[in-house]
């Protein structure tokens, strides 16, 4: 018999030190694990979100939550699995999460920014306000930034370019 | 009968293929502009939109996957190319014209979307859980492509799109060819009611960006793609795509 209490707390601090590949925070800073299981041999079954379906990292982060969860004392097997149920929003994003990515010039839409619904993706086209400068001087440069989830923001105030978390729709109807 | 065969035979994944085959030819062949693109913002945004286009057919064609028991890259790569579903407009060479490419995928998109939804009123919640999510990514891409749309048509680029559009139209409207198994009264009013929606949408653009399309419905004895009838350019290209794969099958890297 395992002790799931203390086992899903290792797991939480073991996943809290996994970073997201191309984004400055943990991948629970950033809202991507939605469920954690664990059985009475230890086997641990962990439900992820994913940004967006094109998001390269997908592998790599499963593998790594794979690798550092089995290596926990008592656990038996990880399993990791991805679904798209509920959707990841930037809402998911934690404070810890929004301060690390505004440190690097990263914005979140705030919390139920989005309205809910089934949706496009949105995009957030001026007043973003600047992660240098917080200037509201701002505009939308391009919808496709470094990555699937973001957008690639110019503020005309201090002149430096941002990105901005995109919005995806938070209720799938 | 086998597991590829049973899925051949079954109009929904019929339907489900003729768009996943679209986003995966098309998101392979846009990707030759990868590197190239005329800026580097519209570099990016044209590879960020392939990378989509090939992650939403492989979204798709995992669901057929876990339906009929295949695996997602055999229905990817090993078909033969009579058992694509896939609308010549795709796989049409742009000849590194940007016009072509930009129209071509605005075509697309505009069938694709609602196409996604039409398909997400399936009775299988986990389709169409998948074709919602797949909607909302689209969607970004239409929006985009339509504002590129009005830009081009209030600037210089004008003449260049309109001949774009003019030479792409008549493949254009074969996005509507009834697929294999799908030739019943039911599908027919769907196919008419997706070809409404992609023609309202699109003229709306056409109109505010002043450009003159010719856009109908193709004639039943028009036998194409979505029919396994595929011009040389989509097995030419379907030939590069699987190069790797025939060279040594299972090949990951």
């Amino acid at each position: 018999m395992v002790n799931e209490p203390d086992m899903l707390a290792s797991i939480d601090a073991t996943l809290a030190e996994i970073p997201d590949p191309e984004l400055p925070c943990s991948i629970i800073d950033l809202g991507l694990v939605e469920h954690v299981e664990i059985d009475s041999d230890g086997h641990v079954h962990i439900v992820l979100l994913p940004t967006f379906t094109g998001c390269p990292a997908l592998d790599m982060i499963a593998d790594n939550v794979t690798r550092e969860v089995t290596a926990i004392d008592g656990v038996a097997s990880c399993r990791v699995k991805w679904v798209f149920t509920p959707p990841w929003s930037p809402d998911r994003i934690n404070e810890r999460g929004r301060a690390s990515l505004k440190e690097h010039g990263v914005t979140v839409p705030t919390c139920g920014g989005g309205t809910p619904g089934p949706q496009e993706v949105q995009l957030r086209t001026s007043a973003v306000p600047c992660p240098w400068c917080d200037s509201r001087e701002t505009r939308l440069e391009s919808p496709f930034g470094p990555t699937r989830c973001r957008s690639i923001h110019y503020c005309d105030t201090c002149q430096n370019t941002f990105e901005d978390m995109k919005q995806l729709p938070s209720d799938p109807a | 009968m086998t597991a590829m065969q049973d899925m051949l035979n079954d109009p929904v994944a019929n339907f489900a293929l003729s768009i996943a085959d679209d986003l995966l030819m098309l998101g392979h062949v846009q990707g030759d502009w990868t590197g190239i693109g005329p800026i580097l913002e519209e570099d990016i945004a044209s590879s960020s939109m392939s990378q989509d286009d090939l992650s939403h057919a492989l979204m798709l064609f995992e669901h057929l996957g876990n339906r009929f028991g295949l695996d997602a890259d055999v229905i990817a790569y090993e078909r033969s190319p009579e058992d694509y579903r896939c609308c010549d407009l795709v796989t049409v060479p742009d000849e590194f014209d940007w016009a072509v490419a930009l129209t071509r995928r605005w075509f697309v998109a505009h069938w694709a979307a609602p196409a996604l939804e039409r398909l997400g009123t399936s009775d299988d919640d986990e389709l169409n859980e998948r074709c919602r999510r797949l909607r909302s990514e689209q969607g970004l891409h239409l929006s985009y492509l339509d504002d590129w749309m009005r830009r081009l048509g209030a600037g210089e680029g004008h003449d260049r799109m309109q001949a774009a559009m003019t030479s792409l139209a008549p493949q254009a409207c074969m996005l509507f060819e009834l697929p294999t198994g799908l030739d019943d009264e039911d599908h027919r009013s769907r196919r008419d009611e997706i070809f409404e929606a992609w023609s309202r949408a699109t003229t709306a653009v056409l109109t505010d960006a002043g450009f003159s399309v010719d856009l109908t419905m193709p004639s039943e004895e028009h036998i194409g793609g979505r029919r396994g009838a595929h011009a040389k350019h989509f097995v030419e290209q379907h030939t590069e795509m699987n190069e790797v794969r025939c060279e040594d099958p299972g090949a990951s890297w």
